[in-house]
């Protein structure tokens, strides 16, 4: 069974389901930008707007745990890293090893950051169908000159569509080897081979599918994308998320 | 029933570019230290589609991650990581998979020439990569290298092992 991950999109009926997919992009920017010299304070604030929001889309918290297990262990590598690596007032050391006062704060301040901005990205992808960033794609990049807009609007919008299928289908691969006692073989070699052999002959099998599926439908690139429209919603949230940078950037 | 190329060679980098995102989740442990598969889907792209369409596979998954989509390695996504101390790396993943994508269409199947092209390719990557990182943190080349480039070569090595075998099973069952 294809469960859901949290990377793909969620119906729901939330204000962010309703926001134009263009504003939703800006404001990810937006914070994205404004959180690379955020303080505490400024990051508790962001916390907290986030968690609203969190909340109020509907997301399973269990589940966003599990998908981001891998990158908890990065940021704690991240976190000792920096702590070990800080010069600054020791709070208390081994022969050699010092942890000091600027490296926890400093460990603390960029894993915060990093978390706060996964954050958004997933509330963003779990709340926007993948037409919906297709066209948006498209309309950012129809400007730009010898970019195929359209094409590549509508590779990124599969890209959004494989990657749920992928983690499940990795899974699923996984949890077969699991059972046949792969953690038996200890070359890493023989693993990683046999799982991406695995993994890419299922979804290469499924992008096949979906070639012939989409030319059975006629695809073309000169096809009409969803109408993308703004109301005074949107400005008010890219307003509220504007009043949220600054205030960011002033505390 | 045959698609026309394009269509097909679209579908296939679009895969390519998602899996590519989603190595940034997915690892194999060994002993304690999970190697992430990133990096060897970067090797595939070039190894299977050829220099043009790789390029095309990381393109847009590089430009996804400018966006904001949650693609790259920690999850973080955001223009703000091109002038990380990672972008290098990020920015390098073009021009290696064009070199490995060239070789691998000249050379084809042979096994030899898939490891050259790999090895190649990584150099290009972590020439892009400690550049970047030795201009943002003015670091010594030495320590710039023992920083970002020594602890990762056991699982590149590794990984060019495994990408021969995935290449070699995966390539039959592309259509042209």
């Amino acid at each position: 069974m294809t469960e859901l991950t949290i990377l793909g999109y969620c119906s729901g009926d939330s204000v962010l389901h309703k926001t134009d997919v263009r504003f939703k992009i800006a404001c990810l920017i937006m914070i994205s930008i404004t959180t690379i010299s955020a303080n505490f304070w400024a990051l508790s604030m962001l916390t907290l707007v986030l968690a609203v929001t969190f909340m109020h889309v509907g997301l399973s918290l269990t589940s966003a745990f599990k998908t981001l297990r891998y990158v908890f262990v990065l940021l704690m590598f991240i976190f000792i890293a920096r702590i070990l690596s800080s010069p600054g007032t020791p709070v208390f050391a081994f022969s050699k090893i010092s942890v000091t006062r600027e490296g926890i704060y400093d460990g603390v301040s960029i894993c915060w950051r990093l978390l706060d901005v996964i954050v958004v990205g997933i509330l963003f992808v779990s709340t926007t169908r993948s037409l919906e960033i297709k066209s948006a794609v498209a309309w950012l990049l129809h400007p730009i000159p010898f970019i195929p807009a359209k094409r590549v609007a509508t590779m990124m919008s599969l890209v959004m569509r494989f990657m749920p299928v992928i983690l499940d289908q990795a899974r699923e691969t996984a949890d077969a080897q699991r059972a046949r006692g792969v953690e038996n073989r200890k070359n890493p070699i023989y693993r990683m081979s046999k799982l991406g052999i695995g993994l890419m002959r299922r979804t290469f099998e499924r992008a096949d599918k979906l070639a012939y599926a989409m030319e059975a439908r006629c695809y073309s690139e000169e096809r009409t994308d969803p109408a993308l429209d703004s109301d005074s919603n949107d400005w008010i949230m890219l307003v509220f998320v504007m009043a949220l940078c600054i205030a960011m950037t002033v505390v | 029933m045959v698609s026309a190329p394009p269509l097909r060679k679209t579908v296939y980098a679009s895969l390519l570019a998602a899996l590519i995102a989603a190595g940034a989740y997915l690892s194999v442990p060994i002993g304690p230290v999970p190697i992430v598969l990133q990096n060897l889907f970067v090797f595939l792209a070039g190894l299977l589609l050829g220099p043009r369409w790789g390029v095309a596979s990381v393109g847009v998954y590089l430009l996804a991650g400018a966006l904001g989509l949650p693609v790259f390695a920690g999850g973080v996504g955001g223009i703000g990581r091109f002038a990380g101390p990672t972008g290098g790396y990020l920015v390098g993943f073009i021009p290696a998979v064009y070199v490995i994508g060239w070789i691998a269409e000249k050379w084809e199947t042979r096994i030899v020439y898939d490891v050259a092209a790999m090895v190649l390719g990584s150099v290009v990557i972590y020439v892009f990569g400690i550049a970047w990182l030795q201009a943002l943190t003015g670091m010594t080349l030495a320590k710039t290298l023992m920083v970002g480039m020594v602890p990762f070569i056991p699982g590149d090595i590794l990984k060019i092992a495994a990408a021969v075998p995935i290449a070699r099973a995966i390539r039959p069952v592309i259509k042209p």
